[in-house]
């Protein structure tokens, strides 16, 4: 038997014939094939014949300052649409350049092709001008790549790598093509018959384990649901909705999954983990039956591994990727399936269920542990986050970059709509929310992007300010200045002897008159008072627009879980 | 690195299609799951595109299962099997050269056993060749390193396990046992 029966390989027409393509045309071709409509990308030496025939596809091309910013756009793109993002980039440092962002699509499931050029296959592996490895470099932060030998494979390798990249768990992809695959002519209709690889399914879950969970659900008096990102990538919103309602179980984010639930919702019990409300840490602390959907239960949700959930006599994971479950909390039912399935496979299998003292406890604790922060005269940050948030509206869509300022936009957030509130939840990459958001802003021209930036993350890859300014992407940012690294300050303050080393930036930008550089409207806000004016120029600025926000230096994140600590260890805001 | 015999380990098979990197691939995701690569035998399988993967994983802090379903997850593997309670046939060869000393006694007993085919006689030096189930192999050797060994070279083993339909690359759902 061959491979290729095995397999379930398809041979199938694609194209009508044509006399002769060369590479570049061919993989144009293909991304027009899988509906691409953007691309975010970079010239250099080893693309150029893609880019000979950029012009004349109908493929929007977007012109960045930084491969990274690419990686990102796309991944915004993605996150907002719902559809593969793809970026292009050339050979070497332009290809390297693209795996921070690559890895921040990955960790986060979002599909993400990664286009990039390589020297000709003649002179791979002769250390030639501007070649790297790109193939090894990111192996670990793609679900696949592929290095194209023959441009007859390129049409081919294009739709594979979309299904790839969509299928299951989503991630990135990158594809390498050498210059002379650009350039390689293919005549007749070789290029016409492409080969895919069939996405393999999970067998469905086995009905006794959906029966199994279900009882647990149903016997449960102390249920609480977790969610994650798997459950926007699913479009199982609605169902968690409906089975929280039916089961009458409060329901947890990861930061990932902020807005999966509607945040004012009785049963929302907001962010859970490292630096999640004393409430929902509570309720997982104590719950004697934990349902967690669409979410991995990395050390940031979990804290000390063997405090998480102590209580619970049952826990069920949900995840599309079997290797999640039981990766760290060994739950006792283990289900590989997508999430609005099961979700809906469990709710009907349910009975509807009221716990009316485990509300009222949850409440009682959510009065003796709200969210706090000081009164200090100085600005803080939940401020300008409530004043922005009272000025988007429900389709808007927020990115936060990484840092205290994700945190705090996280724990404020008051939206009900998934895929409405994005950052940089596994990779932590600062510099990520500019570019993600320009990204979001091409998906979605007619909807509100808000950017929501410490300044240590902003300077990263504020270079985009140009591109956003050049391809009309009138993204909102915030920059919340407290001129320093603020997280690590906590961390070092809190715990690591009070010792702060290398966070203070004595050099800051005048952000006002760098937005103004690049062509942006900009403000600076130094107290409550300014928000309005500042925040409303803004927003009815037609362009791209920075709002800076000199915040209280001091203002911290809490509740935060020590390091060592189970998530009941929770240590509040000293100054209620 | 050779294997830390304290260490736990499983024997795991995989078929994956016979691509370029395919090996490195598989490496990489051992090494960046934190997974200890013992030793790697690749074998072309009855099936024409496929190879066949033996891999001994030395296991760290993560769950065992973690071994079969990260290479799962990988694009070209076909399949991930965990032979380790299978009792796979294992079969070890070795190539040793030996020089000659003069007194040829201790030479012909070190060689006299059904393991070891002496293929080269030369005039300074004998080569012979030795095949077995590892166990046996490491003995052999252990006689023979008495002798002067001018050379020698161990394969790691081939094996083979019971005969089964091919798994699936996705692991099945499951309950934990006990709950």
């Amino acid at each position: 038997m061959s491979a290729t029966a095995l397999l379930g390989f398809e041979d199938r027409p694609v194209e009508p014939a044509r006399a002769s393509r060369c590479g570049a045309e061919i993989l144009l071709q293909a991304l027009e094939a899988e509906g691409v409509e953007v691309i975010f990308g970079l010239p250099g030496g080893a693309n150029l014949p893609i880019y000979q025939h950029l012009p004349s596809s109908p493929i929007r091309h977007i012109l960045v300052r930084h491969e990274q910013g690419a990686a990102h756009m796309a991944d915004g793109y993605a996150r907002t649409s719902g559809r593969v993002g793809v970026c292009l980039a050339t050979s070497g440092p332009g290809a390297l350049n693209l795996v921070t962002g690559l890895a921040t699509a990955h960790f986060d499931s979002v599909p993400v092709v990664a286009i990039t050029g390589q020297v000709a296959t003649a002179t791979i592996g002769t250390d030639a001008f501007q070649e790297s490895d790109v193939i090894g470099s990111t192996m670990s932060v793609t679900k696949h790549s592929y290095q194209v030998q023959d441009a007859r494979d390129l049409y081919a390798v294009v739709r594979e790598a979309f299904q790839v990249a969509r299928t299951g768990r989503p991630g990135a992809v990158l594809i390498d093509v050498p210059k002379d695959v650009q350039q390689q002519v293919v005549e007749g209709d070789s290029a016409e018959i492409t080969r895919l690889r069939p996405h393999r399914e999970p067998p469905p879950p086995a009905p006794e384990l959906l029966d199994r969970a279900a009882q647990w659900l149903a016997g449960a008096h102390r249920p609480v649901i977790l969610a994650g990102r798997g459950v926007a990538i699913s479009r199982a919103e609605a169902a968690l909705l409906e089975l929280a309602q039916q089961i009458d179980a409060p329901v947890g984010t990861t930061l990932l999954g902020t807005g999966v639930f509607p945040a004012d919702h009785p049963l929302a019990l907001g962010l859970v983990g490292f630096m999640g409300t004393g409430y929902c840490n509570l309720a997982v602390s104590n719950c004697d039956s934990l349902l967690m959907v669409g979410m991995r239960a990395d050390d940031r949700v979990t804290c000390r591994l063997d405090q998480f959930a102590p209580r619970a006599r049952h826990i069920i994971h949900v995840n599309i990727d079997p290797a999640e479950l039981g990766k760290t909390v060994a739950a006792d039912c283990q289900i590989a399936a997508d999430a609005t399935w099961t979700i809906r496979a469990l709710a009907g299998r349910v009975p509807p269920r009221r716990h009316p003292r485990w509300r009222a406890q949850i409440r009682a604790w959510r009065d003796r542990h709200p969210l706090r922060y000081p009164n200090n005269g100085k600005l803080q940050p939940q401020e300008v986050l409530a004043a922005c948030y009272a000025r988007r509206h429900p389709s808007d869509v927020v990115v936060a970059d990484v840092g205290l300022n994700q945190i705090w936009a996280a724990t404020a957030w008051t939206g009900d709509r998934a895929g409405t509130f994005l950052n940089s939840g596994g990779a932590g990459t600062m510099g990520f929310a500019l570019p993600a958001a320009l990204g979001a802003q091409a998906a979605a021209p007619d909807r509100r992007v808000w950017a929501i930036c410490g300044e240590g993350g902003f300077v990263m890859t504020l270079q985009e300010l140009a591109t956003a300014v050049e391809a009309r992407l009138p993204v909102k940012v915030v920059i919340l200045n407290n001129g320093q690294l603020g997280m690590v300050r906590q961390f070092q303050d809190d715990f690591y002897g009070g010792i702060r080393s290398a966070v203070a930036h004595s050099v800051v930008p005048d952000f006002r008159l760098l937005a103004s550089a690049f062509g942006c409207f900009s403000a600076t806000v130094t107290c409550s008072g300014e928000l309005d004016d500042a925040l409303g120029s803004a927003l009815e600025h037609p362009g791209p627009a920075l709002v800076e926000c000199r915040i209280d230096p001091e203002a911290g994140v809490y509740p935060i879980v020590p390091f060592g600590k189970g998530l009941a260890g929770f240590v509040e805001c000293p100054v209620g | 690195m050779a294997a830390n015999p304290s260490q736990p380990w499983r024997l795991v098979m995989v078929q994956a299609e016979d691509r370029s990197g395919i090996l490195q691939r598989v490496t990489n995701c051992l090494a960046r799951r934190g997974f200890q690569l013992f030793s790697c035998t690749v074998g072309q399988g009855p099936t024409d595109g496929l190879l066949t993967l033996w891999l001994r994983v030395g296991t760290g802090p993560q769950p065992v299962d973690q071994v079969t379903k990260q290479l799962a997850k990988l694009i070209d593997v076909v399949s991930v099997e965990d032979m380790t309670a299978r009792a796979p046939v294992q079969w070890t060869t070795a190539l040793v050269e030996i020089r000659r000393s003069g007194d040829e006694h201790d030479l012909e007993a070190a060689l006299n056993h059904p393991g070891v085919q002496v293929v080269r006689h030369l005039e300074s030096s004998v080569l012979a060749a030795i095949g077995g189930p590892p166990e046996q192999v490491e003995e052999i050797l252990a006689r023979i390193r008495r002798l002067p060994v001018i050379d020698w070279v161990v394969g790691r083993p081939l094996a083979l396990g019971e005969h089964r339909a091919v798994a699936s690359a996705a692991p099945s759902n499951q309950v934990m046992s006990g709950s």
